[in-house]
């Protein structure tokens, strides 16, 4: 069992690799249709199926260690393309792909109205920054280097965020580093029209460390 | 009724300047063949990663076979993908844009380019570069909270 496993991960890992280099960086479009499909999501059967999910991402969505990633009080569009995306191969990891698998389109909008549905984590693991530091590139950005404010985009806790941005609060700052970082080196290019890559791969390390403190503890 | 002579001259004065005014609006429209954007082209904004012209890869600049020059952008909060392009001094540059969200607006100072980017629509654009150098291309129609963190750099070059 543990042996077909890793044959499927490495399998699902040549696929993943391969589709994210070429072709478009995300199959989900945010039609009517797919709107509808994740605003349709019911929360109690998301609960059911996740039963799996909180092996890792926690029995209240946070993540048991610091490379798992929060998903309590995400939004439900953000967490459905996810899903979907390691369901087709856009976004590559063996362990969620192999996961995924088994989900129809009506799972994954049910388990992401699930996380939907609790609150946002309270504060984050592993932060080392200066989240002080970091408040310049969340309200104001850097012009220079084409990136703009983060709070453009991951609104305030409040506030919705557009189709495709995620809320950070209370996210692990090891998570947050490692997901900029591969971000930054094109291993994760799920973003559509490298919104994300083209500002990851811009930002030094130690502003990095700093936004990732900045998040993980929103209360400061 | 009666009306001072004088008040009488500023009223001729007043209406001459409106039909000169006019005239002139008039004028320089036609004659220098002024007009709404005349490509009516749709396209499916949702889906736009997803469409064969529009997709990540095929953004860019590509010199066609009679030497001219076709730039296919994306504008979508908050960028200009791609975000740097190099186009060649006084040729013919076709802009072809669209945009996956809202309403954007491009300009590139000291050249005409100027468009509005409209969902459900493409956007295409002719024009010349007159000057070498670094431009901003931006967005002018404001599209959200980072409407003003929404630009790249376009670079003409000499051939």
């Amino acid at each position: 069992m543990k042996g077909r496993n890793t044959i499927l991960a490495a399998i699902a890992l040549i696929v993943g690799a391969g589709v994210a280099q070429a072709g478009p960086s995300s199959q989900v479009a945010w039609t009517v249709e797919t709107v509808k499909l994740v605003k349709s999501g019911d929360p109690e059967k998301g609960k059911q199926l996740s039963a799996m999910c909180a092996n890792c991402h926690g029995a209240e969505g946070v993540g048991m260690a610091p490379n798992m990633p929060s998903l309590a009080g995400q939004q439900a569009d953000y967490t459905y393309k996810q899903l979907a995306d390691y369901k087709t191969g856009s976004r590559a990891n063996p362990i969620m792909s192999s996961f995924v698998a088994q989900f129809s389109d009506q799972d994954m909008a049910d388990i992401a109205a699930y996380y939907a549905s609790m609150p946002l984590p309270a504060s984050g693991q592993g932060a080392t920054g200066d989240a002080a530091a970091a408040k310049t590139l969340v309200r104001r950005g850097d012009g220079k280097r084409l990136i703009p404010a983060c709070a453009a985009c991951h609104a305030e806790p409040d506030f919705r965020n557009h189709h495709g941005a995620p809320k950070l609060e209370g996210q692990h700052a090891s998570y947050f580093v490692d997901t900029m970082k591969a971000y930054g080196n094109g291993s994760r290019a799920n973003d559509v029209y490298s919104v994300m890559r083209n500002i990851a791969k811009v930002l030094t390390d130690e502003e990095l460390k700093n936004l990732a403190a900045y998040y993980a503890n929103p209360g400061n | 009724m009666h009306i001072d002579v004088l008040e009488k001259r500023w009223m001729w004065l007043v209406g001459l300047m409106v039909v000169i005014m006019l005239g002139t609006i008039f004028y320089t429209a036609l004659a220098n063949a002024v007009h709404p954007p005349s490509n009516v082209e749709t396209i499916d904004s949702t889906r736009l990663h997803l469409s064969e012209e529009f997709a990540e890869d095929k953004l860019g600049v590509e010199t066609m076979a009679d030497g001219s020059v076709r730039v296919t952008m994306v504008a979508a909060r908050y960028g200009i993908f791609p975000q740097h392009i190099e186009v060649p001094l006084k040729t013919p540059v076709t802009f072809r844009i669209a945009t996956p969200d809202v309403l954007h607006g491009l300009h590139i100072p000291f050249s005409n380019m100027d468009t509005m980017v409209i969902p459900g629509f493409v956007s295409e654009v002719t024009t010349q570069f007159q000057f070498e150098g670094e431009q901003p291309m931006f967005c002018n129609e404001y599209c959200g909270l980072g409407h003003h963190y929404m630009w790249s750099r376009v670079k003409v070059v000499a051939k």
